[in-house]
């Protein structure tokens, strides 16, 4: 386990979870019974989310970039300029729908020369094929709109 | 107004909390879900301005879509509410609409044509909607084979209080010609490249009908600028993309408007296609409301629960019509029972629903369909399309019980 992975939910914890407890006390307090113990529990989870964001990477970078191969820049170049890659990074297309694809980018303004078309086509469809293991994305935090968050501001 | 938001989340947060720990019966079961949950997350949180633990499908142009865990609050809170856009958000809006060059123009079949402030829109009369409202692309990534297109989970759908002007009070006051057959809408999305600008239109007897708005508001507050500020178009029942967001005109017209997001995006097959085959242009139809569907919210599929009680919870809508029932199978869909429908309903909205059951030992695979008032059933298999709209399966989580 990376400690990259553990900052998704760590740090959401901590955004909610250092919540002035008043707060959540409140709320709590209209539950008839075992209050006590949702306290307990609210409490053990903030500090767990705080050894959590203590052990907790940069956070993810905005854009992704695509995989490495020959046309790596080819395709950044032509694709990258109109959207990111993880728009990329999540098909899982046949080469045949891969074709179609970066036939209708063509139209729509994407840069390929034509003598790239068929390395681009192939190294979409061996990068991003239907086998392909799922693409996994990232969750956001609300930090810059609170102003609160619990997430170091990464200066 | 964001911290206000950002305290809904929290409360939110909070309810969910309970919620969850009420499916699993104690602390340390839902401690290790969370656990569980963070090491299967490839990276490390996004800032985006007022949006919550969203998944990120896309940031550069932001597609977000909502965890289907807060599907538990019958309004979704803003920052919780899925995003989809289809170009980047316009950059030039002052975020000060009193003093803006925002302009909505409103032509074609008209008497008048007519240019509107946004103190001028303000001052038409305020009509109220709650509408669910879902992408047309929503669960696409579960279709196979698999279709190009913004793969979305389950959670590119939301609900909340829409309010502005009637459409058909600011088409009004232009005056309708009768040869207007058509409104179409045009936001302010820019355009990347050579891309067709992002322009619809609905028939004007959807445009004409009294809960379709000019929405200004979302939940009693003004439009973010994710969901469409200053106005978007709301167009209840129907596919998100109909619902056109930073409105800036309004154009009557005599016949559907062409362009690409009309066709060939945007539509169906008339008949029935054998998964992955192709369909002709000829023989589909333009989208328009949403299909029947329901989907679970807790637990979470993968859950690692303790015996004892497990309440199924979830939401279920269907466009233009009412949902009339919810049933769930805990046996992978041989028996069937039905759930209890909340109380907060409304024509457009979803209902959430609920199903307690006891759980010994075990894996379980929990399903759910909804059944609407035109009799229409979730199927148990997706319905394919080459673009992967309206998919509408029963749904389906797995939990061990251990």
């Amino acid at each position: 386990m990376s400690h990259n992975k553990r900052a998704v939910w760590g740090s959401r914890m901590v955004m909610w979870g250092r919540t002035p407890l008043r707060q959540a006390q409140g709320r709590l307090s209209a539950v008839q019974s075992g209050a006590a113990r949702w306290f307990a529990m609210l409490l053990v989870l903030s500090l767990a989310s705080i050894i959590v964001v203590a052990q907790s990477a940069a956070p993810a970078k905005t854009t992704e970039d695509l995989p490495s191969g020959a046309m790596e820049g080819k395709a950044s170049a032509s694709c990258l300029e109109c959207h990111e890659a993880r728009i990329i990074l999540q098909q899982r297309l046949s080469k045949a729908a891969w074709a179609k694809e970066v036939d209708k980018m063509v139209k729509w303004g994407a840069a390929v020369d034509s003598s790239d078309r068929d390395a681009l086509i192939d190294y979409l469809s061996a990068n991003f094929g239907p086998d392909q293991p799922g693409y996994e994305p990232p969750r956001t935090s609300s930090d810059k709109a609170s102003g609160k968050s619990g997430e170091k501001k990464a200066k | 107004m964001p911290n206000n938001n950002a305290m809904n989340s929290r409360r939110n947060f909070l309810m969910q909390m309970s919620g969850a720990a009420l499916a699993s019966g104690a602390a340390p079961p839902l401690l290790s879900l969370f656990l569980s949950r963070a090491a299967s997350a490839q990276n490390g949180p996004i800032a985006v301005p007022g949006e919550d633990g969203m998944i990120v499908r896309s940031y550069r142009f932001v597609d977000l879509e909502t965890p289907v865990e807060y599907f538990n609050t019958w309004l979704t809170p803003v920052p919780h509410f899925f995003v989809r856009n289809h170009m980047h958000e316009p950059s030039e809006l002052s975020a000060n609409p009193g003093n803006s060059d925002w302009r909505l123009s409103v032509g074609g079949e008209v008497d008048k044509p007519i240019t509107l402030t946004f103190p001028e829109l303000s001052k038409f009369e305020t009509h109220s909607v709650v509408n669910t409202l879902e992408c047309a692309g929503n669960g696409r990534s579960l279709q196979r084979p698999q279709v190009p297109g913004v793969q979305w989970g389950k959670g590119a759908v939301s609900t909340a209080r829409f309010s502005g002007p009637r459409l058909r009070d600011v088409l009004q006051r232009a005056g309708i010609k009768p040869t207007g057959k058509h409104v179409m809408f045009r936001g302010l999305d820019e355009v990347p490249g050579k891309v067709p600008p992002f322009i619809r239109s609905i028939p004007i007897e959807k445009a004409l009908d009294s809960d379709t708005l000019v929405a200004m508001q979302m939940n009693g507050a003004p439009l973010t600028k994710h969901h469409g500020f200053p106005a978007r178009a709301l167009v209840p029942g129907w596919i998100g993309a109909a619902s056109c967001k930073w409105l800036t005109e309004i154009k009557i017209l005599e016949s559907e408007f062409v362009g690409n997001f009309m066709s060939p995006g945007y539509r169906f097959p008339n008949q029935p296609v054998k998964p992955g085959d192709a369909v002709k242009p000829e023989d589909t139809h333009p989208l328009t409301a949403l299909s029947v569907k329901s989907v679970i919210s807790g637990p979470i599929d993968g859950a690692k629960l303790k015996p004892g009680k497990v309440a199924v919870r979830g939401a279920a809508w269907a466009g233009e019509a009412d949902i009339v029932k919810v049933e769930v199978s805990t046996d992978g869909g041989t028996s069937w029972n039905p759930a209890a429908l909340g109380h907060d309903q409304a024509h457009y909205a979803w209902r959430l629903w609920t199903y307690d059951f006891k759980t010994k030992g075990g894996d379980y695979t929990i399903l759910s369909r909804a059944t609407d008032s035109l009799g229409r059933t979730q199927p148990s298999t997706p319905v394919w399309n080459p673009s992967g709209y309206l998919y509408n399966a029963a749904d389906q989580v797995k939990i061990h019980v251990a």
